[in-house]
């Protein structure tokens, strides 16, 4: 059986979500780390969905409309690759059925960081040809970030402030990293800080959502 | 990735939250800052999980088979819950009244355990001092510092931007915050990773053969002490900053490619017995010898 490429693998990943390890896929995981990432993300992801019950949820429609648009326009997926991210949204949304509504939030913008990152790869720049921006998750992000200031309500204002003030340091971060990304797209260093603070920010707005929950 | 896996103490806390009320459920009184004194009988390596939103929890290890828990809670607006299930002794506290204020749902804690017992720690503002426990710990905390004193295991600590100082420890330690401060000293660790946006990190312990060190921040100063007979192989990369360098090296024995952008610094001292990896977007790198 002959190897495949990560467009042919990720095109197949509701499959493998769903259990389906064809040898040829198997073999493409072992060798790329972008995928393997990918994979080992919603590995964890399906895991942690899979301990919690309850509440009925969904990730709103608009972030899938709104991010494979803009996945598009950015020349990060064409037009005929758009079904792994109907796949992925269909599995995340499977997997996140159960999970109750304030862990969504952030098992939802892990899954967005996941795949962003991924994308972002030295494995996938023939998807994005010169540039990679990073404007997609960036209004993902700042969307959540909204909804979620705006819902928060803690009993302690050391807490409250200790997070708004974590939040603006993380977003500054974000401001200078992207700056350096597009001042020289191939620095691999201002990448990878740019999507950890990413990652970061979500994690945070996961975290300001569950204390809300919390207290 | 972090996420997962504070979704899944996440789920732990609210689990530990609708659990039926324990052996002790505070009465309602209006008495301030009282005092309750719980002791629960234990086996090896027990489990003691304590959430508590405000105040100070301080553990210590000693010689009993058995947890002591003594709480003081500012007013009756907060009641504080423990039970027994197992060998894992729970501890939590909760507001009780939603016209409360910050100070009114303040719980101090001050926790005896063996010396194995592995704890799970949540505070968001206050404090959590830990001294001599051997066993495996996760504490998370959002404006909270933590300090662990002669601990050992597998330590896994998580700030907002609370500081994270951690004296004497041993085993493995993982370490993440945005703005908190981390401070190693003499530690005798084989694994050290520690992450902070905008935080410094010092190191000045040993470098244990095989052992790997690897720090990590945005900006602020990342501080690692050696002395003369230390032998590691060094990785020092600032993409915007500076990287001090005192430490005689050699070429380095492993091979590094050398980025194209920022400052970076490779070589071995001694023998490279170590991995010490050090990377910042626009902080200082320091590479001093010890006092």
């Amino acid at each position: 059986m002959g190897a495949i490429g990560c467009s042919e693998f990720l095109n197949r990943l509701e499959q493998w979500m769903e259990g389906e390890r064809p040898a040829d896929a198997e073999a493409h995981v072992r060798s790329c780390p972008n995928c393997r990432a990918v994979v080992s993300d919603l590995d964890a992801i399906h895991e942690t969905a899979l301990s919690m019950e309850g509440a009925d949820a969904a990730p709103p429609e608009r972030i899938w409309v709104s991010l494979r648009v803009q996945l598009e326009q950015e020349g990060l997926i064409r037009g005929h690759e758009r079904n792994w991210v109907d796949a992925l949204r269909n599995w995340i949304d499977g997997a996140l059925s159960a999970v109750p509504r304030p862990a969504l939030a952030g098992a939802y913008l892990v899954a967005l960081i996941a795949f962003s990152v991924a994308l972002a790869g030295p494995g996938y720049r023939k998807f994005s040809a010169t540039q990679v921006t990073t404007g997609s998750l960036n209004a993902q992000l700042n969307t959540a970030e909204r909804d979620t200031v705006s819902s928060m309500m803690s009993a302690d204002p050391v807490v409250t402030a200790s997070l708004q003030k974590n939040l603006a340091i993380v977003d500054n971060y974000i401001a200078l990293c992207e700056k350096s990304v597009q001042e020289e797209p191939e620095n691999e260093i201002a990448r990878d800080y740019l999507y950890e603070a990413y990652r970061q920010k979500a994690d945070l707005l996961a975290q300001m959502t569950e204390g809300g929950d919390d207290r | 990735m972090s996420t997962p896996a504070s979704l899944r103490n996440h789920r732990a806390w609210k689990t530990a939250g609708v659990l039926v009320p324990g052996l002790l459920l505070l009465s309602a009184s209006p008495a301030l800052a009282d005092r309750l004194e719980r002791h629960f009988k234990v086996e090896a390596r027990p489990v003691v999980t304590i959430h508590n939103p405000t105040g100070t929890v301080v553990v210590r290890a000693w010689t009993k088979s058995e947890v002591m828990v003594v709480a003081k809670r500012a007013t009756d607006r907060v009641e504080v819950d423990t039970e027994q299930n197992g060998n894992r002794v729970e501890v939590i506290t909760r507001q009780i009244s939603d016209n409360a204020s910050p100070s009114d749902v303040r719980a101090d804690f001050e926790i005896s355990v063996p010396e194995d017992a592995e704890l799970q720690i949540h505070n968001d503002s206050g404090g959590v001092n830990v001294t001599n426990v051997l066993g495996d710990m996760n504490v998370e905390t959002i404006a909270a510092d933590v300090n662990l004193e002669d601990a050992a295991g597998y330590l896994n600590v998580k700030t907002v931007d609370g500081s994270f100082v951690c004296l004497r420890c041993a085993g493995r330690i993982e370490a993440y915050s945005i703005s908190g401060n981390f401070r190693f000293i003499d530690l005798r660790s084989y694994h050290v990773h520690a992450q902070t946006s905008e935080g410094n990190i010092l190191y000045s312990g040993q470098f244990l053969p095989e052992g790997i060190y690897q720090f990590k921040n945005y900006s602020g100063i990342i501080e690692v002490r050696f002395s003369p007979a230390d032998s590691f192989d060094l990785s020092a990369t600032s993409l915007k900053g500076k990287v001090n360098n005192e430490a005689k090296l050699t070429p380095s024995s492993h091979r590094h490619f050398l980025p194209r952008f920022g400052n970076a610094l490779f070589g071995t001292m001694n023998t490279g017995r170590a991995k010490v990896e050090l990377s910042s977007f626009d902080g200082t790198i320091n590479i001093l010898k010890k006092d």
